[in-house]
C-alpha cells in the first residue's frame, strides 16, 4: 500500500515533532502515583472483599448474642447455623487467596493477549466473589426468615389456646412466595447496578481482548 | 547523578542532600526522593538516561492512542511508571526499546484508564505536522496526513499493528508482542490496509 509506506518513511524520520522531556522530568514522574486500570480494579476488589468480609464477621457476631442462640436452638438449626457460617468463612478464604494469587500474576511485560486475560480472570474472581455472597445472603435471608414465620405463627396460635396448632397451607405458601419474590428483587437489583458499575469500568478491556481473540479465531 | 541534574538544568534550587534523603526545587515543587543504596542510584541514573534516548517512541504511541496535549502527557507519565515498575525485570537481553514498545503498548492498550477509542478527525487539525516541507512534496504531504488520519480512526489493536509495522518490527515480534499468531497477525495486517484504503477511498 503506497500511502502507508510513505507514512512509514515519514514515520521513523520524525523525531523532531515532540517536546523532549528531560531527565528532570523523568525523574519526577517516577515518583508520582500511577492510576492504572489495575490500581483501580485492586482499590474497589478490596473494598469489595473487605465489604464481605465485615459483612460476614457481622452476620457471625449474632451468634455470640445469647438472646439469639436461644431462639436458634430453640428453633434447632443452631448447629446447622455454625456450620453454615464456618463454610462462608472457608470460602471467603479461598476466595480472597485466589484473588491475591492472581492479582501477582498480572505482570505488564506480558504479551498483551495475556496481559488483558490476567486482569479480566482476576476481575471474574471478584465477580464471583460477589455472586457467592448475593446468594449465600439471599439463602440465608430465606431460611431464616421462613424458620423466624413458622414459629412465630405457632407460636401465636399456642396463646390462642389452640393445642394442636397447624399452619394453614395456603397462608405458609403466600408467606414464603412474597418472602422469594422479595429476596430475588433486592438480590438481582443490586447484581444489576454492579454489572453496570463494570460494565462502564471493564468496557475497554473486554473490547481489545474480544479484538484480539477475534484475530486468532 | 545530582551533580549531573544541576549541570544540565538551572531551574532546579534549593537542592538538599541528607545521609538519605534528596529534595530540590523545581518548578516550584519539591521534588524529595530517598536514595538508601547505591544500586538503586544507578539503576533509576540508567533507566531515566535509557528512556530519555527512546522517548520518541513513547511519544508516537502516546500521539496514536491520545488526543489532545494533556492526555499525550497524561499517558507518557503513565507508561514511564510502569517502564519504571517493570525495569528491575529487563535483564538487557534485548533493547531497551524493543523492551519498551511491549510496556508502552500495554499500557496504551489494557492500563490506560480513559478511553482511547475512535479519536474524532476534527480535533487533530493543526495539533500535528511530522514532516519536514522541504523533504516531501505537497501531494505526498497530503497523503500522508491523510493516511495518518485514517490511522487514527482504528480500534487499539489495529493502531498496536500499525504501530509495530511503522516500526519496521517483522511478523514474529508483531505477533509475540500482541500475543497472536504470526500467520494470523499477517493476515490481520492485509485486513486493516483494507480497512484504510476503504477510508481513504470511501
Amino acid at each position: 500500500m503506497e500511502e502507508l509506506d510513505l507514512l512509514k518513511k515519514a514515520w521513523k524520520k520524525d523525531n523532531q515533532s515532540f517536546n523532549q522531556v528531560s531527565e528532570v522530568e523523568i525523574y519526577k514522574m517516577l515518583h508520582t502515583k500511577s492510576s492504572s486500570i489495575v490500581k483501580w480494579i485492586l482499590i474497589i476488589s478490596l473494598f469489595e472483599l473487605g465489604f464481605g468480609f465485615i459483612f460476614n464477621i457481622l452476620i457471625s457476631f449474632t451468634k455470640y448474642d445469647s438472646r439469639n442462640i436461644e431462639l436458634l436452638k430453640k428453633w434447632n438449626i443452631y448447629d446447622g447455623y455454625v456450620v453454615f457460617g464456618v463454610l462462608i468463612y472457608l470460602v471467603v478464604f479461598c476466595f480472597i487467596y485466589k484473588f491475591y494469587q492472581m492479582y501477582k500474576n498480572i505482570s505488564v511485560v506480558d504479551n498483551t493477549k495475556q496481559l488483558l486475560n490476567s486482569i479480566l480472570k482476576t476481575r471474574k474472581i471478584v465477580r464471583n466473589y460477589v455472586i457467592f455472597n448475593l446468594i449465600s445472603f439471599a439463602l440465608f435471608f430465606v431460611t431464616i426468615f421462613s424458620i423466624a414465620f413458622y414459629h412465630g405463627y405457632i407460636d401465636l396460635l399456642a396463646t390462642r389456646g389452640i393445642t394442636h396448632p397447624v399452619i394453614p397451607v395456603k397462608n405458609a405458601i403466600i408467606f414464603f412466595i412474597i418472602l422469594v419474590i422479595l429476596t430475588s428483587i433486592f438480590t438481582f437489583l443490586f447484581w444489576l447496578f454492579y454489572r453496570l458499575l463494570y460494565g462502564i469500568l471493564l468496557r475497554k478491556l473486554n473490547a481489545n481482548y474480544k479484538e484480539l481473540k477475534k484475530i486468532d479465531l | 547523578m545530582l551533580v549531573i541534574l544541576l549541570g544540565k538544568d538551572r531551574q532546579i534550587r534549593n537542592l538538599n542532600l541528607n545521609n538519605k534523603k534528596c529534595s530540590f526545587t523545581f518548578c516550584n515543587k519539591t521534588i524529595t526522593f530517598t536514595t538508601n543504596e547505591t544500586m538503586s542510584e544507578d539503576l533509576e541514573k540508567s533507566f531515566v538516561k535509557q528512556l530519555k534516548e527512546n522517548q520518541n517512541i513513547i511519544h508516537k504511541i502516546c500521539r496514536l492512542y491520545t488526543n489532545g496535549e494533556d492526555a499525550h502527557n497524561d499517558l507518557f507519565q503513565e507508561i514511564t511508571i510502569q517502564l519504571w515498575k517493570a525495569f528491575p525485570k529487563f535483564r538487557g537481553d534485548s533493547k531497551f526499546s524493543t523492551w519498551a514498545y511491549r510496556v508502552a503498548l500495554n499500557t496504551a492498550i489494557t492500563l490506560y484508564r480513559k478511553s482511547t477509542r475512535s479519536v474524532s478527525t476534527i480535533s487533530y487539525e493543526g495539533q500535528y505536522h511530522f514532516i519536514s516541507p522541504e523533504e516531501y512534496n505537497h501531494e505526498e504531504e497530503e497523503q500522508i496526513k491523510l493516511m495518518y488520519q485514517a490511522v487514527q480512526q482504528l480500534n487499539d489493536i489495529e493502531k498496536a499493528l500499525v504501530f509495530l509495522y511503522l516500526e519496521d518490527k517483522d511478523y514474529t515480534e508483531i505477533s509475540e508482542t500482541l500475543g497472536i499468531s504470526e500467520v494470523n497477525a499477517r493476515v490481520k495486517m492485509n485486513r486493516i490496509k483494507g480497512k484504510l484504503k476503504k477510508i481513504l477511498n470511501p
